[in-house]
């Protein structure tokens, strides 16, 4: 007992400790960073729109305090609606983020980076506790290993106009995969069956999509409906597709391998029916979580849209034309390739396991 | 024919195909999911308590992710318990992330697909930006939690003279294995959501400042961090639960008379 609560403590005072940091490095910025010492909040009006929905505003009077500018005091105004959709509610010891128009302070926005100092803290803490030092370091050496390949590939994209922006992310895709592998279960067969499955189950899913989009002429499709496009939404689409699904694909497939691998130390003495009956039956098992895993992920984004949307008296068919189209279509693409990669691994392991019998023959 | 209609077509006889029974109970979970999702919705924009809303349907879409797998009945008991506690970790986090970092609702980036709409809607937004962190984490923390225990079960089947001492030492490899495969499907899978958003923010060359402090990126980071968060508890937290079981019933927690046979 007494030791769970020393790993709670070192976990919560790392968390403090940095997001403290994060608290006190307004010397870093080269824009004014406030903190607030008083509000004041007055109501200003209600309003109702056009669908009925009430709301109301309010006008702050924030006293902010300058702290890398000679700890200058100043009044800032800030509106907000009970909502904050588009606004928000600020409390004394925030620190915001300002910006200098004539000689009036605005908000540009809160000071978000303690939070994630905090959070990324708690979580490294946390790993670190779990798992040793060995596999925390190897962890995390893959985790900032692939974002940042995963960055300068974005930045490419960015700074270029006319890159193949598929044929990029899935070569990109490709290179992610083998690292994270490698990382894990180092250089080995075991790894390199993982790896083939896992290119191959996402290339299936992606062809899949592709036919499906031929066959019907993109109907019922609307990349138009894609966030924050600078480029053809299209492949960008296609691009997250393949990101996406990998992590998932890579679990399982490595899981249905162990598990093939692990049969054969056993007894050798197997047949391909066999390893391959055993590879779907481990697959089975998984594949509905890691589904539902990514399917949170791609449906939950769109949860305030619709909401927004409903609010302003669209229907649900409109909405999920609008909203959810796109999330709905990644779910299923991504579904295929967890599903596909099932059969696919179990295949590659199984004939991998049986051919090296009749060679050792 | 509508393309995802298609898609949707094949996958349903791809389970079929690969998964038989199993595959079927996939796709009428992944179905259900769905419709818990809408009834979220729904019931928000009503204007529910949306911690109430969130409690209540978080705890039915665990409970569906969790029953509709195959497994002996206690592994998925012990996971439905873990996952339930670490559900409970995860809203504090969030409401405490939403609070510090005013994570909620839209920036400027957004102007395009708003417009035409009205924003001073009535509902409160930081709410649904709390249940956007929570429901993003559910899948990973349900998979995880589900992992260990089926893992651990395994050994403990497969090891008849295992103590408890050998099944905590088990616990830890086990642990930190599906740690780095859980988080890495969590992590491809917020890359995967986030491409357009990187690439806008390096085409408009954005400052190191906003890369730290804008609501849309912080947005998506925290809610992978919490995800990541989450799978650790789950990890933990299953793999407390089983040792507790093995410690008061030993092997007895493998002897059960409704074992569920695929």
């Amino acid at each position: 007992m007494q030791a769970v609560i020393k790993k709670a403590a070192i976990l919560l005072g790392m968390a403090l400790l940095f997001f403290f940091f994060g608290r006190m490095d307004s010397a870093f910025y080269q824009q004014p960073v406030g903190e607030v010492l008083s509000q004041k909040t007055s109501f200003v009006s209600d309003s109702q729109d056009e669908h009925g929905n009430q709301d109301q505003s309010y006008k702050q009077t924030l006293k902010v305090k300058v702290i890398n500018r000679s700890n200058k005091v100043v009044e800032i105004e800030n509106d907000y609606l009970s909502s904050k959709a588009e606004s928000s509610r600020y409390r004394v010891h925030d620190q915001l983020l300002l910006s200098k128009i004539g000689s009036q302070y605005q908000v540009d926005m809160p000071k978000r980076d303690s939070l994630l100092f905090g959070l990324v803290a708690l979580l490294l803490t946390g790993l670190y506790m779990a798992s040793g030092r060995k596999k925390f370091s190897y962890l995390t050496l893959a985790l900032v290993f692939n974002a940042m390949l995963f960055l300068s590939v974005v930045i490419w994209d960015a700074r270029s106009r006319s890159l193949p922006v598929l044929a990029l992310f899935v070569i990109l895709a490709v290179l992610l995969s083998a690292i994270a592998l490698v990382f894990v279960l180092g250089r080995t067969k075991q790894a390199f069956i993982t790896w083939v499955s896992t290119c191959l189950a996402t290339l299936l899913a992606l062809v899949a999509m592709a036919l499906a989009m031929t066959v019907t002429g993109g109907a019922g499709v609307h990349f138009e409906t894609m966030s924050y496009v600078t480029q053809v939404p299209a492949p960008i689409f296609y691009s997250q597709a393949v990101i996406g699904v990998l992590g998932a694909v890579m679990d399982e497939s490595g899981d249905i391998v162990a598990g093939l691998f692990g049969m054969q130390r056993e007894s050798a003495n197997r047949t391909f029916s066999e390893y391959y009956k055993s590879g779907l039956s481990i697959g089975k098992e998984i594949l509905g979580t890691l589904t539902n895993v990514l399917f949170m992920i791609f449906i939950a984004e769109t949860i305030p849209m619709v909401v927004l949307m409903l609010r302003n008296g669209n229907n649900w068919s409109y909405i999920l034309d609008q909203a959810m189209n796109l999330g709905i279509l990644q779910t299923v693409v991504s579904a295929l390739g967890i599903v596909w990669a099932v059969p696919v691994t179990a295949f590659l392991a199984a004939r991998r396991l049986t051919k090296e019998k009749e060679v050792a023959k | 024919m509508n393309a995802i209609l298609l898609l949707i077509i094949l996958l349903f006889l791809s389970l079929f195909w690969i998964g038989k029974k199993q595959g079927m109970l996939t796709f009428l979970g992944l179905f259900l999911n769905c419709f818990l999702l809408f009834l979220l919705i729904t019931l928000v924009n009503w204007g529910f308590s949306p911690l109430v809303v969130l409690v209540v349907m978080s705890v039915l879409i665990l409970s569906v992710a969790i029953f509709l797998s195959t497994g002996r009945s206690r592994v998925l008991t012990i996971t439905w318990q873990s996952a339930i506690v670490v559900l409970g970790f995860i809203i504090c986090l969030a409401y405490l992330a939403e609070y510090l970092g005013y994570l909620q609702g839209y920036t400027l980036e957004n102007s395009d697909e708003l417009e035409g709409l009205s924003m001073a809607v009535g509902i409160d937004f930081s709410n649904l930006a709390v249940i956007v962190m929570v429901i993003s984490a559910l899948g990973a923390i349900a998979e995880a939690a589900m992992a260990v225990t089926a893992d651990l079960f395994e050994v403990v089947e497969r090891t008849p003279e295992i103590s408890l001492k050998n099944l905590k030492k088990q616990g830890q490899v086990i642990g930190s294995q599906i740690l780095g495969t859980a988080i890495n499907t969590l992590f491809f899978g917020m890359l995967g959501a986030n491409i357009p958003l990187f690439v806008w923010f390096f085409r408009l060359h954005y400052s190191l400042a906003e890369f730290l402090n804008a609501k849309l990126l912080i947005f998506e980071v925290v809610t992978m961090l919490l995800g990541m968060l989450g799978i650790l508890a789950a990890i933990l937290v299953a793999n407390y639960l089983v040792e507790h079981a093995f410690a008061k019933e030993g092997r007895e927690i493998l002897n059960e008379s409704d074992i569920y046979v695929d």
